[in-house]
């Protein structure tokens, strides 16, 4: 559910939504307290959005109403012989997807016959699951690794990835009551770069032509920067020297 | 003579909605929109300048998605019916503001005039296929048409899947070719998302150009020499035009763009939920869904319900305004940027199309007006495309690697890939897999599997598209887009389960073809690595 730029609706758009969203007394609040209620039902839906974003739709795409409250009688329909869509899929696989330089996110299934070997019948067998990281930096080759503890019903995690420059895999283990650990699925892998002008960018500071052709571009008049975390971290850098 | 270029680049594009189980379908309002507030006028702008022989050039790129819509008989009818419904609303609506509201008179009959005008056009000029007006101003030199993925998809999610990669840039192309009978120079990357590779898919399938965001060259592993200003090449020699924030930016920043005028029209206020029920039931959507009508009275004003009425003569001449700042502002970069490059600062600036019209009511008044300006100046010559600049200087651009990036926000695949949408990867992704071994078992099959086969192809390629995972990032028109994904998926896992049974179901074969009708001569052995 959205709700767009609401001071700027009117009153009857307000009541319109309000009713929609079952508010009980839409009819009898005035405009501030119409504001309050909506703002207050559209805060809880909308928990998990980002702060940037609450209370309005980004670009206005795919946007021909005020809300996304279509009543009940369009509905996609579903053609004979589908089924629900299965939670997982009964093979074990983890795939690792870039979500940016810092965060990768993995996830993954564990086949019904793969958990009967690691836990049991009985599912009281004292084996655990983990990811393990492994980390190759591109330029060393020197391959680190870290482990991450997860339950038999996770199956996704979100991957702080440590530095830039490294390749990065998963592999889907478990450790069984001896110790023993055994991968049971290795995800394909990711790769992050450094920027050349990250790791040179005492010459940005040295040379406001460089730092006018790479910069200015990424900044608008009133100064915002491009919206990017490691541009953020270059400019706040650099702005010690030249901005 | 100016010192610089612009390259303006149109993404025009919209998901595949088609409903023929309903007479008016809220989400086919998305096309119907942008047809008559976007396509339309910016069609008859580009027309009225060539008329003058005002020369200008720009880029639009017409997703497969979109140009499959736009030449469907089903949907062109229910266009016109839609023009129709609204300029039945004009007319009622020119009665009641002459004799209620006669502030909004004036836009009433504007808009009451634009429909009709829009419905003359549509049927007369273009004979329901607007896409021929698009190929006649390529053809009279005035737009360089690009193509984009299959289904506008996000690629960097599907970097694992190299056939499904090719699939979405194969038919892109292909599209493109039986669209408009030539093969595409240009490739407009879907949400500006790059991922390192990628070109070598584009260029395989002729491609000689792609655009990126605007950190792509900041954040090369390679010292870039002229940052967002000058084209560059990748290792394999298809070119790459970096999109320039801070030009974009006069536009597109929410908070200070030019749209954001207080003297501008508001987007949100709309007699559809104006006025009362009644009056308004017939020409909004069943059972009483307040929508968009597009009759919209309103100036931005400011963050306030105390609205003032839109008066369009005070907004033309802030457009006039806008227009002459756009190109000041340009200008005075491009003197800046002058003593730092080698060669004249090009301006790489890519919008959705769907801003110019729709979005910002005045936005195609403002292209005409800056391309007016400039041409009064002497300067049409600024206006290049991503090909014509590649004409004339191909060899000396540097060579470099582009940055993983994309135009969304953290300049990544956070868009695409979070709590609200990561849910769809495990699926699509499986399908993809489940596809190709599809393609590899039952490779070059005839007749009824064939059918099945390619319907299956075409489910998982509309399950791709970027637009869902936008939606539930986004949070609008959420429970569309979730059925929307599952319904492609569940789709995919009937051919799925009947083939591995070795069995057709006839039944949802006709009827899948029948509501997901896209990419006709689809051949599904494009998911077959060896194909």
């Amino acid at each position: 559910m959205i709700l767009i730029n609401i001071d700027s609706l009117s009153t009857t758009e307000l009541q319109y939504i309000a009713q929609q969203e079952g508010l009980d007394d839409w009819q009898s609040l005035d405009r501030r307290d119409l504001i309050d209620a909506l703002e207050e039902a559209f805060g809880e839906q909308d928990d998990e959005v980002p702060s940037a974003l609450k209370g309005k739709i980004n670009r206005n795409r795919y946007c021909n109403s005020l809300t996304d409250y279509r009543g009940s009688q369009q509905n996609v329909q579903d053609l004979p012989g589908v089924e629900d869509l299965p939670q997982s899929y009964l093979d074990t696989s983890i795939h690792l997807l870039l979500r940016d330089p810092e965060w990768a996110y993995a996830y993954w299934s564990i086949s019904p016959a793969t958990l009967l070997m690691i836990f049991g019948e009985d599912g009281q067998e004292q084996s655990s699951l983990f990811l393990r990281v492994e980390q190759t930096d591109l330029v060393s080759g020197s391959v680190k690794t870290f482990d991450i503890s997860i339950e038999a019903e996770d199956a996704q995690w979100n991957i702080n990835l440590p530095s830039m420059g490294s390749r990065y895999a998963v592999d889907l283990c478990y450790r069984d009551k001896k110790g023993n650990e055994m991968s049971l699925a290795r995800s394909s892998t990711v790769e992050t770069y450094p920027a050349y002008w990250q790791r040179h960018f005492e010459q940005l500071t040295d040379n406001p032509s460089l730092f006018t052709v790479h910069f200015s571009s990424l900044i608008t008049k009133e100064g915002e920067v491009v919206d990017n975390a490691v541009l953020r971290e270059m400019a706040e850098n650099l702005s010690k020297g030249v901005m | 003579m100016s010192n610089h270029s612009i390259a303006f680049i149109l993404n025009a594009h919209l998901p595949f909605v088609r409903h023929p189980e309903y007479p008016r379908f809220l989400e086919e309002d998305w096309l119907f929109e942008s047809i008559s507030e976007s396509y339309l006028p910016l069609l008859r702008m580009l027309n009225r300048l060539k008329s003058e022989r005002i020369k200008c050039k720009m880029t639009i790129s017409l997703s497969p998605t979109l140009c499959c819509m736009l030449s469907d008989s089903m949907l062109q009818e229910k266009f016109l019916k839609y023009l129709e419904l609204h300029i039945e609303l004009g007319q009622k609506e020119v009665t009641r503001c002459s004799k209620e509201q006669p502030e909004f008179l004036e836009m009433a009959q504007y808009y009451l005039d634009q429909y009709k005008q829009n419905l003359c056009d549509y049927q007369d000029l273009y004979r329901c296929n607007i896409l021929d007006g698009f190929k006649m101003l390529e053809n009279s030199g005035y737009l360089e048409l690009a193509t984009t993925a299959a289904t506008h998809a996000y690629l960097p999610l599907y970097q694992e899947y190299p056939r499904a990669i090719n699939a979405q840039v194969e038919l892109g192309v292909q599209s493109f070719l039986t669209t408009f009978g030539h093969l595409p120079k240009g490739f407009w990357l879907p949400e500006c998302g790059y991922y390192p590779g990628l070109e070598d898919t584009l260029k395989y399938h002729g491609i000689s150009w792609f655009q990126t965001a605007s950190q792509s060259m900041l954040l090369s592993p390679d010292a870039v020499h002229g940052g967002d200003y000058r084209p560059v090449r990748c290792p394999n020699a298809v070119a790459v035009f970096p999109r320039d924030f801070q030009g974009t930016s006069l536009v597109w920043s929410n908070t200070t763009g030019y749209p954001t005028d207080k003297c501008y029209r508001e987007f949100y206020r709309d007699i559809g939920y104006d006025l009362n029920m009644d009056y308004i039931r017939p020409y909004i959507h069943e059972p009483g869904v307040r929508v968009f009508t597009g009759y919209k009275y309103w100036a931005i004003t400011g963050q306030t319900d105390q609205k003032v009425p839109y008066k369009r003569e005070q907004a033309q001449k802030r457009v006039a305004e806008h227009a002459k700042n756009f190109l000041y502002n340009i200008e005075k970069k491009a003197r800046v940027m002058e003593s730092s490059l080698e060669k004249e600062p090009l301006f790489t600036l890519g919008f959705d199309a769907e801003l110019f019209g729709h979005w910002w009511f005045e936005g195609i008044d403002w292209l005409e007006q800056v391309i007016r300006h400039a041409h009064a100046k002497g300067d049409s010559a600024m206006f290049v495309t991503p090909s014509s600049v590649l004409a004339k200087e191909s060899s000396s651009l540097q060579t470099v690697r582009p940055a993983f990036s994309s135009w969304g926000q953290g300049g990544y695949s956070a868009v695409w890939l979070d709590g609200s949408n990561a849910w769809i990867y495990r699926h699509v992704h499986k399908a993809l897999e489940r596809m190709e071994e599809l393609a590899i078992r039952f490779n070059d099959q005839a007749s009824l599997k064939q059918r099945f086969l390619n319907q299956a192809a075409r489910e998982v390629l509309l399950a791709m598209a970027s637009d869902w995972s936008f939606i539930l990032f986004n949070r609008s028109s959420t429970e569309y887009a979730q059925k929307r994904l599952k319904e492609h998926l569940k789709n995919f896992n009937v051919v799925y389960g009947n083939m591995c049974k070795n069995a057709v179901n006839t039944e949802w074969l006709v009827k899948a073809e029948k509501r997901n009708v896209i990419f006709s001569d689809i051949d599904y052995n494009i998911f077959n690595p060896e194909h």
